[in-house]
């Protein structure tokens, strides 16, 4: 295994990491001919529109990997298919068509109260790793 | 360094926030009453050569924004001070019982008696720097007085670093941003843009939120959706530590 470089990360103020990085880039391209540079500050503009829509969670491998599936079979953006997921989730939750209590189970965590247990079958089977033989 | 327009313009923010603040001068320069449209005057030296209270003295510059003014005189304080018992906690004395919600201390670059009174009357502290060589060499004295200070049994509540007269087209700014955000941190705030209209509301003695609300030293650089910088931003990080 090769090994991880470890660094010391400074924590910023938000702003003052926007800023920097906004300075670094503006350097970085001053360099640039005029065309890449007008490419570049499209680009970054886009990347910078699209953060307020970025999210992560922890997914199960098998459920990543059956959005995947479908995204591809139905030949549509995985975002959006979950996007879809998650909306309809949300609307059978208000509407009362679905309980978490009977899923909730006490969490030893400090950081939470709950863990939500999901009934088995409910997640799609987990992929089959190939394994290589010699 | 911009210390005073940050001063009164902090100052002015908390007051219109509804915050009783005292804004305390304790540059002989005096720049303080003058920057809110009042006259110098020897306020400090009147609070501590001739004992009078604080509050015959103190003059009302704004709604809920009083100031203890300072001049020439000042320097007499300092001699006054020096050969005080206990001179180093005089100002803390005096001010600690005061009814306001908020005493702001706008201290002189010298590092004399007078600053070091001024920081152990104090619970926090904000650095205003340029960024080029020699003021981050003056923030690390600060630092260093500090420390003195702390080591003498004062708690600081914490510090921050304010870089003024900010210029984000220069490489020079960068290199120094830089440096001074990697030896600080978090401790580095959002930076106030270089501009003009800051001098002209000195001139006309008036605060940034009376002169002009939206220039760029107020709203700061706009990025996409964001703003970055200015003294809107720089408020609600102070709110954030008086609310603790």
């Amino acid at each position: 295994m090769a090994d991880r470089k470890l660094e010391r990360r400074t924590i910023l103020d938000p702003a003052v990491a926007g800023l920097l990085n906004d300075m670094e880039n503006r350097q970085s391209d001053a360099a640039l001919p005029r065309r890449e540079r007008e490419k570049k500050a499209r680009e970054r503009a886009k990347m910078t529109a699209r953060r307020d829509q970025r999210a992560t969670f922890d997914l199960p491998p098998a459920l990543r990997q059956r959005i995947m599936e479908l995204a591809e079979a139905e030949r549509l953006p995985a975002s959006q298919l979950v996007t879809l997921a998650l909306a309809r989730f949300l609307q059978d939750l208000s509407a009362g068509g679905l309980d978490l209590a009977p899923l909730k189970q006490p969490s030893r965590s400090p950081r939470y109260d709950w863990n939500l247990v999901l009934p088995e079958g409910l997640l799609p089977a987990a992929p089959k790793k190939t394994i290589k033989r010699k | 360094m911009g210390k005073t327009t940050t001063a009164v313009t902090i100052a002015d923010g908390l007051a219109r926030r509804g915050l009783k603040t005292l804004l305390v001068d304790l540059d002989p320069q005096g720049h303080t009453a003058v920057a809110l449209g009042l006259k110098k005057s020897p306020g400090l030296y009147r609070l501590i050569c001739l004992g009078e209270p604080l509050q015959r003295i103190v003059q009302n510059a704004r709604p809920n924004l009083d100031i203890l003014p300072g001049d020439k005189q000042t320097e007499k304080v300092k001699r006054q001070i020096t050969l005080s018992d206990f001179r180093e906690s005089i100002l803390l004395d005096i001010l600690q019982d005061t009814d306001y919600q908020v005493v702001m201390l706008d201290l002189a670059p010298s590092f004399d008696v007078l600053h070091v009174n001024g920081l152990v009357a104090s619970d926090w502290v904000l650095i205003p720097t340029r960024l080029d060589a020699l003021a981050v060499d003056g923030v690390k004295e600060i630092l260093l007085t500090m420390g003195e200070v702390a080591r003498r049994g004062h708690a600081f509540q914490g510090f921050s670093i304010l870089p003024t007269f900010f210029d984000r087209t220069t490489r020079e700014t960068l290199v120094q941003f830089k440096e001074i955000v990697t030896a600080f941190g978090s401790r580095v705030w959002p930076p106030i843009p270089q501009d003009t209209k800051v001098r002209e509301a000195s001139a006309y003695g008036k605060t940034m939120w009376e002169y002009a609300p939206e220039s760029a030293s107020m709203a700061g650089y706009v990025e996409g959706k964001l703003r970055l910088g200015g003294y809107r931003q720089i408020m609600e990080r102070m709110m954030e530590v008086i609310n603790g």
